[in-house]
C-alpha cells in the first residue's frame, strides 16, 4: 500500500493503516513492499520514530500525522496504540509507506509499522519497539499521554529521545517526577523533548533578539515585569516561559508573594511581578516586557503565523517587525522539534525554576 | 550557575536557541545597488532571512547608487525581483515590514558630499530604528570603483563605527586579476579598513555541501586515518556548467575561466578537501590552515604549463539537443578571442600529507551536465585474490557534490549474486535532497548573516587570496607570452572538453570521472 502525495492537498485524506500482517511476517513483508515499488521511489529514514498512544482509534489520525511529518523528515515510523481495557489479549500489525514526491518524478519514502495492542499485550510496547527498529538510528519515541507508574526501564535505556507534551498533564509535578525517573533509568542519556517548550520557540526568539546588542543588556537590571497573555489551557505554556527567563535572568522565586501572584527578585534583590491573563486562542497571545520607560513587546499578528515585535520608549520612534510565529498543531511543533536536535539544557533550568508553580 | 549569563557581552536569553554567532542589528550598505546582484541575490536573501526569523528586525539597508531614484520607487523594484527570485514565495504582511527599512540614497561615487549625507542619514536610522552605529558595507560595484568609495567613506569617518559598535566592508570577487593587482586592491582596501573588518566574499563556500567537507572530514573518525597520500590516488575537482557566458561576455573575455573559476572556487574547495585538522573552529584557526594549503601547491615554471594545463575554448556545438554558438561568436566577445572557457590542470601539494598524490581540476563552459564535484580516488586493493585484473572502476572513490544534488557517495566493491564470484562497484549515496527536507539557505543568505554577526570563517583572507594569485600568475603568464606559448584547444559546445584534457590524466595511467 503506498500512500502516494504529490501536494499538501492530498495528505489528510490519507489515514489508511496500509497492508495487515502477521507479526512473524513484518520482515518479509517490508522486503515484499519494497521490491515491489516502481523504481524512482527511494527509502529513506534518518530516524525510528515510534509513537505511542493509549487511545485504540489514535492509529489512524498519527499515520495522518506520519505522512505529514516524514515529507521533511524521513524516518522509520513505529505507531503503535494501546487498548489496555480490552478484555481479549492480542496483537494486530500493518505495513505502509509515505512516499512524497522530490522534484518532477523521485519519490522519497518512509515506511509506516503500525501495531493495535489490545488487553495484556500493552506490556509488549518495548519488545515491538526494539524488534522492529532500523538498526544504527536513533530511537525517537513520541509518548502521547500522561506516563504511568512503574515507567519500564527497559524502554528508556534504549530511547535517545523523549518526546512528550507537558501542557496535557493534569498532575504536573507528578508527570515531571516520572520523566526524570525515566532520565535516570537512561543513565540522563536520554533527551528530554517538550513539544509544550518547543511551542514557544518563536516567542523565544522574538524576545531574545531584544537583546542581542551588548547595550541592550542594561535592561536586563531594570526589568520591572512582564505580562504574558495565554489561551485556554496553555497556562503551563505561559509559566514555562516565565520559567525561562527566570532562569536564564537568573531570578529567584519569591516565596512570600499572595496566592495566585508570582514575582521574582533579580541579583539585585529588586522585585519583578509576573502577570499572566488568560486571554486569546493563542498559547502565548503576547508577551510584554517593561524595563524602566521601554516596553519590549511580542504579539501574534492578526494574520495569524506571524508574531509582530516592537520596543516602544517615549524617547524613540516606534517600529515593528514581523516574525515568524510558531504554530500550534502537532505536525509543525513535531517538524520542529526534530529540527532542532541538541540537548535541551535551558529547558531543564526553566521547568525547574517554575516547577512549584503549575 | 548559568554560564552564558556569566559571560559579559553574551546575551543569556539566546542559549539553546541558535548554535550559531547571532547576527546584530545593522545598517547594511550596499554600493552599486541598482545591480543585477543586489536584485537577484542581495535583496532576496535578506528577504528569506526576514522571512525565516533569521534577521535581526532593526536591520536596515541603505541602497547607494547613482541613478535618480525615491525610496518608494526604489522598494517598489526590488519587490518585483524578489518575487521572482526568491527562494521561497514572497507574502506581502513580511514584505511590508522588511521593505520600510530599506532606503534609497542617490549619489555618485566620487562625490563626497554625498558620503557626508550619508554618514548623517546612517546616524539617523540608527537612532530611529536601534541599529547602533553598525554599519556593513556592501561593494556590489566593478572593483575599478573600489578606490574612491573606500576614500570618501574614510573622509567620511564612515571607517571606524562607534565605541562599542562595528563597521565591515564585503567585497565581491574578482580579489584583483593578478598577484600585483590583487596586492594593490588589498592595500586600497586596507587603507580604510582592517583586515578584520574585511569580509571577501566566496559563495561557493556559503554552499552546504563546501561547510559539510570539514563535518565530514573532522566529525568522522573513519576517514582521518585514510586522508593522505598512503591511501589516496589522486583527487579530482570538477565544475561543469552548460551555460556560456550569456550576459557576461564582456567581463568574462577579459578574465578567464582560470581566473574566474580556479583562482578563487575551486582552489577553496582544494583547501577545505586538503587543510589540516585546525586547532578550533575560529575563522582564524580555519583560515590559517587553508593558506598553508595554498602556500604548498608547487609552483609550475613557464615550461610546465604546457605539459601540466590544458586550455580550451567551445566552437559551435549543442546543448540539451539545441545548438549553441561558439564563444567568438557570442556577444561582447572578441571574434579572435584567446580567452580559455575550460581548464584542466594537474597540481601538487608539496607537504607530508599529499606528497606525490596528484590534484585534477577541470572546470569548463558549455559542457554537457552542470555539476561540482570532489572525487577522492582511494589507492588500489593488492591485485590479489579478487583484484588480479584491476580496472580502474575499482578503485574506492568517495564523492562530495557540491551542486546541484548536494551529497555524497562512495563506490565499494560487491559481488554480484550467483555461484560465480563476479564483482561489481556499487554507490552507496547520500543525497540531502532526500535526507533532510528542509530547503537549504542560500550561500548569501548564510554568508551575508556571517558577516552581520561577525564570523569570517567562510570568507577569503587576504594573505589567502595573494597565495592563490601566486600559483595562478605563472600560468597566466605562460599563456601570454610572446614565445613557446601553450596553445588553446577548442572543442565542441556540449563535449567533455577538448582532447587534450584526456591526455593529462591518460599520461598518468588515469581517467576523468563521468558525472
Amino acid at each position: 500500500m503506498y500512500t502516494v502525495r504529490t501536494d499538501m492537498s492530498a495528505v489528510a485524506e490519507s489515514s489508511s493503516l496500509g497492508i495487515p500482517v502477521e507479526m512473524a511476517g513484518i520482515d518479509s513483508e517490508l522486503k515484499k513492499l519494497w521490491s515491489q515499488s516502481a523504481e524512482s521511489m527511494t527509502r529513506a529514514s534518518l530516524i525510528n520514530l515510534a509513537v505511542y498512544s493509549q487511545e485504540p482509534a489514535s492509529l489512524q489520525t498519527n499515520t495522518q500525522l506520519i505522512g505529514r511529518i516524514t515529507e521533511n523528515h524521513a524516518c522509520r515510523a513505529i505507531v503503535i496504540a494501546a487498548n489496555c481495557g480490552a478484555e481479549k489479549s492480542r496483537v494486530q500489525a500493518w505495513i505502509s509507506a509515505h512516499c512524497h514526491v522530490v522534484g518532477t518524478s523521485q519519490q522519497i519514502c518512509s515506511e509506516q509499522l503500525s501495531f493495535l495492542l489490545e488487553g495484556d499485550c500493552a506490556n509488549l510496547l518495548p519488545g515491538i519497539v526494539f524488534s522492529h527498529l532500523d538498526s544504527d538510528l536513533p530511537l525517537y519515541l513520541w509518548w502521547q499521554n500522561e506516563f504511568k507508574d512503574p515507567m519500564d526501564p527497559q524502554l528508556w535505556a534504549w530511547v535517545d529521545r523523549l518526546i512528550y507534551d507537558s501542557q496535557m498533564w493534569k498532575d504536573f509535578d507528578t508527570q515531571l517526577r516520572l520523566v526524570e525517573t525515566a532520565e535516570c533509568e537512561a543513565k540522563q542519556r536520554i533527551i528530554l523533548c517538550d513539544l509544550n517548550w518547543t511551542r514557544l520557540d518563536k516567542v523565544r526568539q522574538a524576545v531574545a533578539q531584544f537583546f542581542d546588542h551588548p547595550k541592550s543588556h542594561r535592561h536586563f537590571a531594570s526589568m520591572e515585569n512582564v505580562t504574558i497573555d495565554y489561551g485556554a489551557g496553555h497556562r503551563s505554556t505561559a509559566l514555562l516561559l516565565v520559567g525561562w527567563l527566570g532562569a536564564q535572568l537568573e531570578w529567584q522565586l519569591k516565596q512570600d508573594t499572595e496566592a495566585g501572584k508570582i514575582a521574582f527578585l533579580d541579583t539585585n534583590g529588586r522585585n519583578i511581578q509576573i502577570d499572566l491573563h488568560e486571554r486569546g486562542s493563542n498559547p502565548v497571545g503576547k508577551v510584554l516586557l517593561h524595563s524602566g520607560e521601554t516596553e519590549f513587546g511580542v504579539a501574534h499578528a492578526k494574520c495569524g503565523d506571524l508574531l509582530e515585535v516592537w520596543r516602544s520608549n517615549k524617547n524613540e520612534k516606534q517600529f515593528s517587525q514581523m516574525m515568524p510565529a510558531q504554530r500550534n498543531d502537532a505536525v509543525s511543533l513535531m517538524s520542529q522539534e526534530l529540527m532542532r536536535g541538541g540537548l535541551h539544557r535551558v529547558y531543564l533550568r526553566a521547568i525547574n525554576c517554575v516547577r512549584h508553580l503549575n | 550557575m548559568n554560564r552564558v549569563a556569566d559571560q559579559p557581552n553574551v546575551n543569556p536569553l539566546r542559549e539553546g536557541l541558535s548554535t550559531r554567532a547571532v547576527p546584530q542589528p545593522c545598517n547594511v550598505v550596499i554600493f552599486g545597488a541598482t545591480g543585477d546582484l543586489t536584485h537577484r541575490k542581495l535583496i532576496p536573501a535578506l528577504y528569506n532571512l526576514a522571512a525565516d526569523g533569521e534577521l535581526p528586525p532593526a536591520v536596515t539597508v541603505v541602497a547607494f547608487a547613482r541613478r535618480d531614484k525615491t525610496d518608494e520607487g526604489f522598494r517598489k523594484e526590488l519587490e518585483e525581483s524578489t518575487r521572482k527570485f526568491s527562494r521561497q514565495k514572497v507574502r506581502s504582511e513580511i514584505w511590508k515590514t522588511f521593505a520600510e527599512s530599506i532606503f534609497y540614497h542617490r549619489s555618485e561615487f566620487e562625490d563626497e558630499s554625498g558620503y557626508e549625507s550619508l554618514a548623517t542619514r546612517l546616524d539617523k536610522i540608527d537612532k530611529e530604528r536601534g541599529t547602533r552605529g553598525n554599519r556593513l558595507f556592501y561593494f556590489a560595484a566593478a572593483p575599478d570603483r573600489f578606490e574612491p568609495i573606500l576614500k570618501n567613506l574614510r573622509t567620511a569617518g564612515l571607517n571606524n563605527a562607534p565605541k562599542g559598535s562595528w563597521a565591515r566592508v564585503i567585497v565581491e570577487k574578482p580579489f584583483g586579476t593578478d598577484l600585483a593587482s590583487a596586492r594593490e586592491l588589498n592595500r586600497i582596501v586596507r587603507s580604510s579598513f582592517t583586515e578584520e573588518q574585511t569580509y571577501r566574499i566566496d559563495h561557493f563556500l556559503g554552499k552546504e555541501t563546501a561547510q559539510n567537507i570539514l563535518v565530514l572530514r573532522f566529525a568522522n573518525a573513519i576517514f582521518s586515518p585514510i586522508w593522505n597520500a598512503h591511501y589516496i590516488d589522486h583527487v579530482q575537482i570538477t565544475a561543469a556548467e552548460t551555460l556560456g557566458v550569456e550576459a557576461r561576455g564582456g567581463y568574462y573575455d577579459g578574465t578567464g575561466a582560470l581566473r574566474d573559476m580556479v583562482q578563487n572556487h575551486l582552489l577553496q574547495l582544494l583547501c577545505l578537501i586538503a587543510m589540516e585538522p585546525p586547532t578550533d573552529l575560529s575563522a582564524n584557526s580555519i583560515r590559517d590552515e587553508k593558506v598553508k594549503v595554498v602556500r604548498s601547491l608547487r609552483r609550475m615554471t613557464a615550461g610546465e604549463v604546457g605539459e601540466k594545463v590544458v586550455r580550451g575554448q567551445y566552437s559551435d556545438g549543442a546543448i540539451n539537443g539545441k545548438p549553441v554558438v561558439a564563444y567568438r561568436s557570442e556577444e561582447r566577445v572578441d571574434p579572435n578571442s584567446m580567452t580559455e572557457t575550460f581548464v584542466a590542470l594537474r597540481l601538487n601539494i608539496d607537504n607530508w600529507r599529499w606528497a606525490d598524490v596528484p590534484i585534477y581540476m577541470m572546470v569548463g563552459k558549455r559542457l554537457p551536465k552542470s555539476a561540482t564535484e570532489i572525487s577522492i580516488h582511494f589507492k588500489k586493493a593488492p591485485a590479489v585474490l579478487f583484484n588480479k585484473e584491476f580496472t580502474a572502476r575499482d578503485q574506492n572513490v568517495l564523492v562530495v557534490r557540491i551542486q546541484p544534488d548536494e551529497g555524497i557517495a562512495l563506490r565499494i566493491q560487491a559481488k554480484l549474486p550467483g555461484t560465480s564470484f563476479r564483482i561489481e562497484p556499487v554507490k552507496m549515496d547520500f543525497h540531502y535532497g532526500t535526507s533532510f527536507g528542509k530547503a537549504s539557505p542560500e550561500a548569501y543568505e548564510r554568508l551575508l548573516l556571517d558577516a552581520m554577526s561577525g564570523d569570517a570563517t567562510l570568507f577569503a583572507r587576504s594573505d589567502e587570496v595573494e597565495e592563490a594569485w601566486a600559483f595562478i600568475d605563472p600560468i597566466e603568464k605562460a599563456w601570454t607570452a610572446e614565445n613557446d606559448r601553450p596553445g588553446l584547444f577548442f572543442y565542441p559546445a556540449g563535449s567533455w572538453g577538448p582532447e587534450e584534457a584526456e591526455d593529462l590524466l591518460d599520461r598518468d595511467g588515469r581517467n576523468w570521472r563521468r558525472l
